[in-house]
C-alpha cells in the first residue's frame, strides 16, 4: 500500500519536470532531427532532401567561419571563465567585513537579463563615449575599435562573457566552503605556504566540482555568444567576424526561413559540443582517480 | 622540548566567554589531560595554544618563548584532531609527510622520517592506502603519525580517541601512554571522558565553564576534589551528593549522620559519598533504604536506592542477592565523607589520608 502511494506521489512530483523535459527538450530534439532532412520555410510543405542540408553545410563558407569562430571563442573564454570563477570564489569564501556585498557583486551580472546586459556593453564598448576606451585613453593604453575591427570585436564578445560566471562562482564558492576547516588548520600548523596549500589541498579537493564546471562551461560557451553577437556586434564586422553558430542558426531559421538547413546546423553544433566534452572526459578520466575522495 | 604556561588567558567569542582567566603550567615532558564537559573551554585551550584562535587577554608561553601573538606556523606545535583531519585525496604516506614536504625537507629525508613516525604510531603497513580505505582506528594512527613526523615542542591532542569503539579506545589509550614515554615530549590531551583523563594523564586539569577547577595527579583529583563539580564529574557512577545540616555537633545527610572531623562553618552544607563508600550494613544499625534498580556488571553491582527523599547509588559486591523493592541497611564510613559548601560548591572537608 505504502509503496503504491509513495510511487504515486513521486510520479506526481516529477510530472511537471517530465512534462517540461518532453515539451522543451525531447520533442524539439526529435523535430530538429527530422527537420534537418527536409527543406521547410513555413509556407510551402516540407520537402525531403536526405543529407543535402549537411552537404551544403560542408561547403558553406559562412558556416565554416561560424564554426571556427565558435571554437575560438570556446578556446579563449572557457580557460578564462573557469579560473575566474574559482579565483573570485577563493577571494570571498572567508567571512570578513563586507564580504556579502562582494559575493553579490560577483554574482549580479549573471542575473541581469541578457538583452539589458548586451545593451550595457554596447555603451561600454562605444569607441567615442564608452567608458572603457575613455579609461584606456587616460591610462595611455591602446584604443581598440571594439565594434568595427574584426579581431577587437571577437575580443569584445569574449570580454562580455567573462563577467557572466555567477553560477560557476556560486558552485565553486559553495564547494570551497564545504571543505573541512581542520584540513586548513593542519596545513597552517605544518607551515604550508598558501600556494602549496592551493596546489596540494584546495585544487585537488575541488577538482571534481571544477571538472563538472568545465564540462558545463564548455557546453554553455557555444550558446553564450548568441545575444552579444546579435545585439552588440550584429555578426560583424565583415566578413562575419562575430557570426557564431547560434547566430548562424538564428539567421538561417528566422531571417532566411531555412528551417531545415538551420536544424542541420544545430545538429552539427550539438555533435561538435558532444565530441569536445567526450574528449575532455577521456583526458580527465586518466588522472581523475587521484582525486577520489 | 618545552613546557607551556598560560597566564590569565581569556577568550571570548562575541559575548560568550570560552575561557575566563586561565592560569596553568604544563611541565616540560609531561602528559597533561584537560578534562571537562562539552563547552567547558578545553578545546579552546588547545586552539589558543596552537594559535588557531587569538586570545582576548593574557599570555601563552611555550618554554620561555612568548607565543601569544605568534603565527601558528611559527609555534612549532603539532595537533591531532578528533575527526583526524586527514587529507582525503592523499595516501597515508603523503598525509604523514605533508608537513615535511611543505617545509621543503628533501624527499629521501622525508621518506625516512615518515617511516619512523609510522612505525611509532603503528601504521607502517598502511602507508599506501588512502583514508577512505582505512578504519577509524587506522586513520587515528595515521593522524598521530603525521603529528609525530616532525619534532614539535608540544603535541596537542583534541579528543583523538572519542570516535573509536570502546575496546579499541582502551587499547589505543595504553599505546598512547607508551608512546608518550618513548617520545618524552610535552603533550596536552583534551577529553571529556574522566576515565581516559585519569588513566592517561600524569596530571589532570579539570575545566568547567571556562574556569580551571583543579590541577593535580589522577589520585589527587579523585581523592581530593577541590569542589563539588570535580567530585561529581570524576568517577563513575558520579558521587552521591546530599543536602546536609549540622546540629548538635552531628552532620546529618539523608539517612546518615556523622561526626564531622572539622567543625564546618555555618551555612548550607552538602555531603558527598562515592558509590563505593556506601556499603550494606551487616546489622540493623544502618540507614534503611529501598532498592529501586539493580545493575549487575559482573565484577560489581550497582544499586540505586531511595532513602526518604534522597536517591543514592551504591557499588556493592556482586554476590549480594538483591531485588527491586528490597529494603536494605546502608552505612557510610565517616572517613570517606566529603563536605561541600552548598552555596559555592567548595570542598570544606575532604578525605582523610
Amino acid at each position: 500500500m505504502m509503496r503504491d502511494r509513495e510511487s504515486r506521489h513521486l510520479a506526481l512530483m516529477l510530472a511537471p519536470y517530465l512534462f517540461g523535459i518532453a515539451a522543451l527538450i525531447a520533442a524539439p530534439g526529435v523535430i530538429t532531427f527530422a527537420l534537418s532532412l527536409y527543406e521547410y520555410d513555413l509556407i510551402r510543405s516540407p520537402r525531403f532532401l536526405g543529407l543535402d542540408n549537411f552537404r551544403e553545410l560542408v561547403n558553406d563558407e559562412v558556416f565554416r567561419i561560424s564554426l571556427r569562430n565558435s571554437l575560438m571563442f570556446m578556446a579563449f573564454a572557457v580557460p578564462m571563465r573557469l579560473p575566474g570563477a574559482l579565483a573570485l570564489a577563493l577571494l570571498v569564501h572567508r567571512r570578513y567585513r563586507g564580504v556579502g556585498s562582494y559575493r553579490t557583486a560577483a554574482y549580479l551580472p549573471s542575473v541581469v537579463p541578457d538583452v539589458a546586459y548586451a545593451l550595457l556593453w554596447l555603451w561600454i564598448f562605444n569607441p567615442l563615449y564608452g567608458p572603457l576606451n575613455l579609461v584606456l585613453q587616460e591610462l595611455g593604453g591602446p584604443r581598440p575599435q571594439w565594434l568595427t575591427d574584426p579581431l577587437h570585436a571577437q575580443w569584445a564578445i569574449i570580454i562580455m562573457s567573462l563577467f557572466l560566471i555567477g553560477e560557476g562562482f556560486l558552485v565553486a564558492l559553495a564547494t570551497r566552503r564545504s571543505l573541512p576547516r581542520e584540513l586548513y588548520e593542519i596545513a597552517e600548523l605544518e607551515t604550508a605556504r598558501p600556494l602549496y596549500v592551493f596546489g596540494r589541498v584546495t585544487l585537488p579537493l575541488m577538482a571534481p566540482t571544477l571538472l563538472l564546471l568545465l564540462f558545463r562551461d564548455t557546453i554553455f560557451s557555444f550558446q553564450a555568444t548568441f545575444v552579444p553577437a546579435l545585439i552588440v556586434t550584429e555578426g560583424g564586422p565583415p566578413p562575419y567576424a562575430t557570426t557564431y553558430l547560434p547566430l548562424f542558426v538564428y539567421q538561417n531559421a528566422f531571417e532566411y526561413l531555412r528551417y531545415g538547413y538551420a536544424a542541420a546546423a544545430t545538429l552539427v553544433m550539438f555533435g561538435v559540443t558532444a565530441a569536445i566534452v567526450f574528449v575532455q572526459y577521456r583526458i580527465v578520466r586518466r588522472w581523475r582517480h587521484a582525486f577520489v575522495v | 622540548m618545552a613546557g607551556l604556561t598560560f597566564a590569565g588567558v581569556q577568550k571570548k567569542y562575541g559575548e560568550i566567554a570560552a575561557l575566563r582567566g586561565l592560569d596553568l603550567e604544563v611541565r616540560d615532558g609531561e602528559l597533561l589531560t584537560l578534562l571537562g564537559p562539552s563547552g567547558s573551554g578545553k578545546s579552546t585551550v588547545l586552539r589558543v595554544t596552537a594559535g588557531l584562535e587569538d586570545v582576548t587577554a593574557g599570555t601563552v608561553h611555550i618554554g620561555s618563548r612568548d607565543v601569544t601573538n605568534v603565527a601558528p606556523a611559527k609555534r612549532n606545535v603539532s595537533m591531532v584532531f578528533q575527526h583526524y583531519a586527514l587529507f582525503p585525496h592523499l595516501s597515508s604516506r603523503e598525509n604523514i609527510g605533508f608537513g615535511l614536504r611543505a617545509r621543503g625537507v628533501p624527499r629521501a629525508e622525508a621518506a625516512r622520517l615518515v617511516g619512523e613516525a609510522a612505525a611509532l604510531a603503528g601504521c607502517a603497513t598502511l602507508l599506501d592506502r588512502k583514508p577512505y580505505e582505512l578504519s577509524g582506528g587506522e586513520r587515528q594512527r595515521v593522524a598521530l603519525a603525521r603529528a609525530l613526523a616532525r619534532r614539535p615542542d608540544v603535541y596537542l591532542l583534541d579528543e583523538p580517541l572519542s570516535n573509536l569503539d570502546a575496546q579499541l579506545r582502551v587499547e589505543t589509550r595504553a599505546e598512547l601512554k607508551l608512546l608518550h614515554r618513548r617520545v618524552g615530549t610535552t603533550m596536552v590531551y583534551v577529553t571529556h571522558d574522566q576515565l581516559e583523563a585519569l588513566t592517561l594523564g600524569s596530571r589532570v586539569a579539570v575545566l568547567h565553564e571556562g574556569l580551571l577547577q583543579q590541577v593535580g595527579t589522577p589520585e589527587e583529583i579523585y581523592a581530593e576534589p577541590a569542589n563539588r563539580f570535580v567530585a561529581r564529574f570524576v568517577g563513575s557512577p558520579a558521587m552521591n551528593v546530599l543536602p546536609a545540616t549540622l546540629d548538635d555537633g552531628r552532620l546529618r545527610a539523608g539517612p546518615f549522620d556523622f561526626e564531622p572531623r572539622v567543625l564546618a562553618p555555618t551555612g548550607a552544607l552538602e555531603v558527598g559519598l562515592r558509590p563505593e563508600h556506601v556499603q550494606l550494613a551487616s546489622d540493623e544499625t544502618g540507614a534503611p533504604a529501598r532498592v529501586e534498580v539493580v545493575e549487575s556488571a559482573g565484577n560489581e553491582t550497582l544499586i540505586h536506592v531511595t532513602a526518604g527523599d534522597e536517591t543514592l547509588v551504591a557499588r556493592i559486591a556482586p554476590d549480594a542477592r538483591l531485588g527491586v523493592g528490597d529494603v536494605v541497611r546502608l552505612m557510610a564510613s565517616p572517613r570517606h565523607v566529603y563536605v561541600f559548601d552548598a552555596e559555592t560548591g567548595a570542598t570544606l572537608q575532604g578525605l582523610e589520608r
